[in-house]
């Protein structure tokens, strides 16, 4: 794996990596990837019509709302501001 | 009388005769230290308090299918006021508002919750070694690991810490550690057990199920966990039958297919020759062994990983230090985000979101996630023509006996390749269940898994019952 | 000149929240606004463990959207999840549908005949709502989760005056299936354009740039014809457009480029493993077809051709579903369509405009307002009296032959009375009878005005005119 999958990999997962835990990783990453590859090797397309775990229209939700949950159990595990969780500086945002 | 070792059915019978109480049964557990790490919170004091309560419902003539027996929680399955950590740094201090399907189940039927069991970060992993917490150990030899990632239940059912745990299975993480730990464990079909309240690893191979002593206690948790769940769009809106109706029968008729490639190569001779006298023995008590082979084996590792990854990576990538969790530093949303990941996970969580994204991005997709999600396809027709012929499908549960601690969970590749006995049966959303089917030398238990056709978790309950009914287990003193 | 060889392409993506009472993929209120965070749970927050459960009528709803544009409706449709990393995106991946969307290949011909095709609609969840308030940002995700369609056009559109047009269209259309409430103010229907520029006889598409979140037909329109400019001017320079993502400003005019959701643009769409496919049936198909309702173009037709109503008229009745569907309710129980339109928007309409009413609130039924038509041509009433009884009607609901005997608007016809009264104003008058004699006739006014004023409510215009004439002869 080169360096640029590498770091678009990182970019997508929100992960970074110092230069040796990078080696590292990439080089554990391309060893399994090697196991990966094997699946390259039998011949095989996709049908998604062939997975059969449809369910019917019918037995969708019926549409009727419940009592919500109370802002305060929600927001339980962060430190909330005004009910609402709080997200630092944005860049380039109005 | 020593209480642990009985099983469900009569611990509920002398609830009912009032022989003894709840309390004193917690107590008998309770009594017997966890020293291998199988816990991450023991709700003690909770415990105490929930068995008073099922004493006195119990003495008001109230009948429920576990009222009063306690058992343990596997740690990545919410619990309402009660920390679920995942056993990642990420979730540490994590207190979910609300309780997954299966507690709330448990908690009608009057379970005693004893605690949440230690696991593999995120359900990541055969070792329970990735645990924040620290690794749990194998209650038959505390020098080698208890298999996982449900480690931490198996051991606590093991070392009759409570007699029974619920875990949870994405590729082998029940059946694999019952092994390791020579007990029953059973993965329900995909849809059997709602899956709301389970922190997510791969959506579409994850199941709960249930640690036990014995198939015939998995019967008695298990009726009161599955059913449909209008929260789970993937639950099954099938009824559940008495499992406990498949016990105490013979295997006469009963025709078992062994598949060629599991008892190749990749597993071990003790384990080859302890899985082929179990059959041997059904044989002899009239089941007919249907030989067969399964040419996707090699490739299901693979498609396995590639499946779970991807939706791991997605699965995981709420985790952003906001609304919950670790949180990490950094003065812009952006460093915060990759600050809290950082931190919060550990490497083989990193390293298979890293795999599952490359599975998905542009460019690779076709090659890896696609095919993989064809091979499944493949996978589950070569189950179904299996089963044209036989009932149920006998397979070692892994390759080797529990390893060493420190010898090959830090090997990605190697641990992978362990999988290799038990991802089918998830990658085609089939029931298996593990059970002792031998020692080594050294007295380490090895496992056997019966696999079933969809919603037949009866039949290979009822096989394992019969097994375990004329097997002698070496139990933990 | 480049204005004179190039020439815009524009297509069109436009978002609609849907009318459900519960949102998308779980029970919470699907309603707009509330307290913070006040309509949320733990799936619509994203909290771990949790799961998205599809909501039948959000499901009915899109199809009802593919009926009324005429798209294919998919027999086997399925949910994917688009991964991004954002704040106001709490599971960090949205639940869409990429390979198989409800409604495939639509169209929707424009009043000039020209059709613009429509490529699919699907359906997605909305995302929550940011604050940027001093140095940090706060997240409220009420909005999350409220269903969402995404109609995707063809790049079939050349000028502002099409995209308007059919933005109207579709919002009205949307408006006659019950399935949004077309709110473009408040969001929840908003529009992307995206537009190029090419050469009229090149046969390649120029570089497109995409105009984010427009929520009003002038924004569309000033924004189309800025960004027109804008890459007409950069082409004319000889310069190169380059492809991306940019927000209208309502206050300069101008647009301006915005930072894109994720950085890398690879959104890793695969079916989300928690949303079984869904297989409908032609049978459920035909029973949400036969609850479709007429659209506002075959009503518009049938108002210009069958009704002989002339075409703003027409336009105007059909742009309000609650009027046209009034319309038409009124135009069973009379006979005379064009009275009833001309009632409708000159003084109904009117008065509605006013302020005195809404016409999805209306406190009264067609049959009391053709009742007004009728007391008023029937000559019961006086035409003077027209507006106090619809005032009434709007602020009260009552009857209108009751606010009529309430106020003494009914015109008795008391004939000796007229006779009587005019009597006595020729005796009263007798210079101005001497002068019309004369051949003065503008006198004749002078002398009408005062019997209706003196007979106000006894006897229509009509029969004082008739008596005065016969009694001058």
């Amino acid at each position: 794996m080169d360096n640029k999958t590498f770091e678009h990999l990182c970019v997508l997962s929100k992960l970074s990596f110092d230069d040796e835990s990078a080696e590292t990783t990439r080089r554990q990453l391309d060893g399994i990837i090697a196991l990966m590859d094997k699946v390259k090797a039998i011949d095989l397309t996709y049908d998604d019509t062939l997975d059969k775990n449809e369910v019917p229209f019918a037995s969708l939700r019926a549409d009727k709302a419940e009592e919500p949950f109370s802002p305060e159990r929600l927001l339980s595990n962060t430190q909330p501001k005004n009910d609402c969780y709080v997200i630092p500086k944005m860049m380039n945002v109005e | 009388m020593e209480l642990t070792k009985l099983s469900i059915k009569s611990m509920r019978e002398k609830l009912v005769s009032r022989e003894i109480t709840s309390a004193e049964l917690l107590a008998s557990f309770s009594e017997r230290k966890d020293e291998y790490f199988a816990y991450v919170t023991q709700t003690s004091d909770l415990a105490v308090e929930s068995a008073q309560v099922a004493d006195l419902r119990i003495a008001a003539g109230e009948n429920a299918p576990l009222l009063g027996i306690p058992g343990a929680v596997k740690d990545n399955i919410c619990t309402d006021g009660i920390k679920t950590t995942c056993a990642s740094k990420m979730l540490a201090d994590f207190i979910p508002p609300y309780d997954a399907d299966v507690v709330q189940r448990l908690k009608q039927s009057g379970y005693v919750l004893t605690g949440k069991t230690n696991m593999d970060e995120f359900a990541m992993g055969s070792s329970s070694q990735t645990s924040v917490f620290g690794g749990v150990k194998n209650p038959y030899d505390v020098t080698r690991v208890p298999g996982g990632s449900s480690g931490g239940s198996a051991a606590v059912v093991a070392a009759r810490l409570a007699p029974f745990a619920l875990g949870s299975d994405t590729g082998g993480s029940i059946r694999q550690p019952a092994s390791f730990c020579g007990v029953t464990g059973i993965k329900p079909t995909y849809g059997r057990v709602s899956r709301y309240g389970l922190v997510a690893f791969a959506s579409s191979l994850d199941q709960i199920g249930v640690f036990t002593k014995t198939a015939a206690d998995s019967a008695e948790v298990l009726n009161v966990i599955s059913g449909y769940d209008k929260r789970d769009a993937t639950s099954a809106n099938v009824p559940t039958p008495d499992f406990t109706s498949y016990l105490n029968r013979d295997v006469r008729g009963l025709r078992i297919a062994l598949p060629d490639e599991y008892f190749g190569d990749t597993v071990g001779d003790d384990v080859r020759t302890a899985v082929l006298n179990a059959a041997k023995y059904f044989e002899e008590s009239g089941a007919t062994l249907v030989p067969c082979s399964m040419k996707v084996f090699d490739y299901a590792v693979s498609a396995y990983y590639l499946l779970a990854c991807a939706e791991a990576a997605s699965n995981l990538s709420r985790f952003d230090g906001v609304k919950y969790g670790l949180r990490g530093e950094g003065a812009t949303y952006e460093q915060r985000i990759v600050d809290s990941r950082n931190k919060g996970f550990g490497a083989e969580v990193k390293r298979r979101i890293l795999l599952g994204n490359y599975a998905l991005s542009s460019g690779y997709y076709d090659a890896y996630y696609r095919k993989a999600q064809a091979l499944r396809q493949e996978i589950i027709k070569e189950y179904n023509d299996v089963f044209t012929k036989a009932d149920i499908i006998l397979t070692p549960t892994a390759p080797e006996p529990a390893f060493k601690i420190g010898s090959s969970e830090n090997d990605p590749i190697k641990m992978f390749l362990a999988d290799i006995c038990t991802v089918m049966a998830n990658i085609a959303y089939l029931p298996g269940i593990n059970t002792t089917c031998g020692y080594t030398d050294d007295g380490l238990p090895i496992g056997m898994s019966l696999i079933g056709k969809r919603f037949d978790e009866g039949g290979i309950i009822g096989a394992a019952d019969f097994f375990e009914r004329n097997f002698r287990r070496k139990d933990i003193p | 000149m480049w204005s004179t060889m190039l020439k815009p392409t524009i297509g069109l993506e436009i978002h609609a929240e849907l009318l459900t009472q519960s949102k998308v993929f779980c029970t919470c209120p699907a309603s707009f606004g509330g307290s913070e965070n006040s309509r949320c749970c733990p799936v619509c927050s994203g909290l771990p463990g949790t799961l998205p459960v599809l909501n039948q009528k959000a499901v009915e709803f899109i199809i009802r959207a593919g009926m009324a544009t005429e798209c294919d409706i998919s027999l086997f449709t399925k949910w994917d999840r688009k991964n991004y990393f954002y704040p106001d995106l709490p599971k960090a991946y949205q639940i869409s549908q990429m390979p198989r969307p409800v409604c495939l290949n639509g169209k929707v011909r424009l009043k000039s005949g020209k059709v613009i095709r429509i490529n699919r609609i699907h359906l997605e969840e909305d995302a929550g709502k940011l604050t940027h308030e001093g140095g940090a940002t706060l997240a409220d995700y009420n909005r999350c989760g409220i269903p969402l369609i995404e109609l995707v056009t063809e790049p079939d559109f050349a000028s502002a005056e099409e995209v308007t047009e059919f933005v109207a269209e579709i919002r009205a259309r949307y408006m006659y299936c019950g399935i949004s409430d077309g709110k473009m103010e408040q969001g929840s229907l908003r529009v992307d354009v995206n537009i190029s520029l090419a050469d009229e006889h090149a046969d390649t598409l120029g570089t497109r740039s995409e105009i984010k979140n427009l929520n009003s037909l002038r924004s569309i329109a000033r924004a189309i014809e800025y960004e027109t400019h804008r890459q007409g001017e950069i082409l004319g320079k000889g310069g190169k457009v380059t492809q991306e993502t940019l927000r209208f400003s309502d206050g300069t005019g101008e647009t301006s480029s915005l930072r894109s959701k994720e950085d890398a643009h690879d959104y890793r769409y695969f079916p989300d493993p928690d949303i079984p496919p869904v297989l409908i049936t032609e049978e459920e198909i035909a029973v949400i077809r036969g609850t479709m309702p007429e659209m506002p173009s075959s009503r518009y037709d049938r108002y210009v051709n069958k009704c002989g109503i002339p075409h703003k008229d027409a336009e105007n009745i059909v742009a309000d579903k609650h009027l046209s569907d009034f319309f038409d309710e009124a135009a069973t129980l009379l006979d005379e369509p064009r009275k009833i339109a001309n009632y409708l928007l000159s003084e109904l309409l009117y008065r509605i405009n006013l302020g005195e009413g809404t016409t999805d609130n209306l406190p009264f039924t067609p049959a009391d307002f053709v009742r007004v038509i009728e007391l008023v041509e029937g000559g019961k009433v006086s035409r003077s009296h027209l507006k106090d009884i619809l005032r009434e009607m709007l602020a009260t609901g009552s009857k209108p032959d009751s606010i009529c005997e309430q106020n003494n608007y009914l015109i008795k016809e008391d004939l000796s009375l007229v006779s009587d009264t005019i009597d006595k104003i020729l005796a009263e008058n007798v210079a101005a009878v001497a002068q019309l004699k004369n051949g003065e006739q503008k006198v004749f006014g002078f002398l009408m005005g005062k019997a209706n004023s003196l007979l106000k409510g006894a006897a229509t215009p009509k029969i004082i005119k008739e008596t005065l004439e016969k009694k001058l002869k």
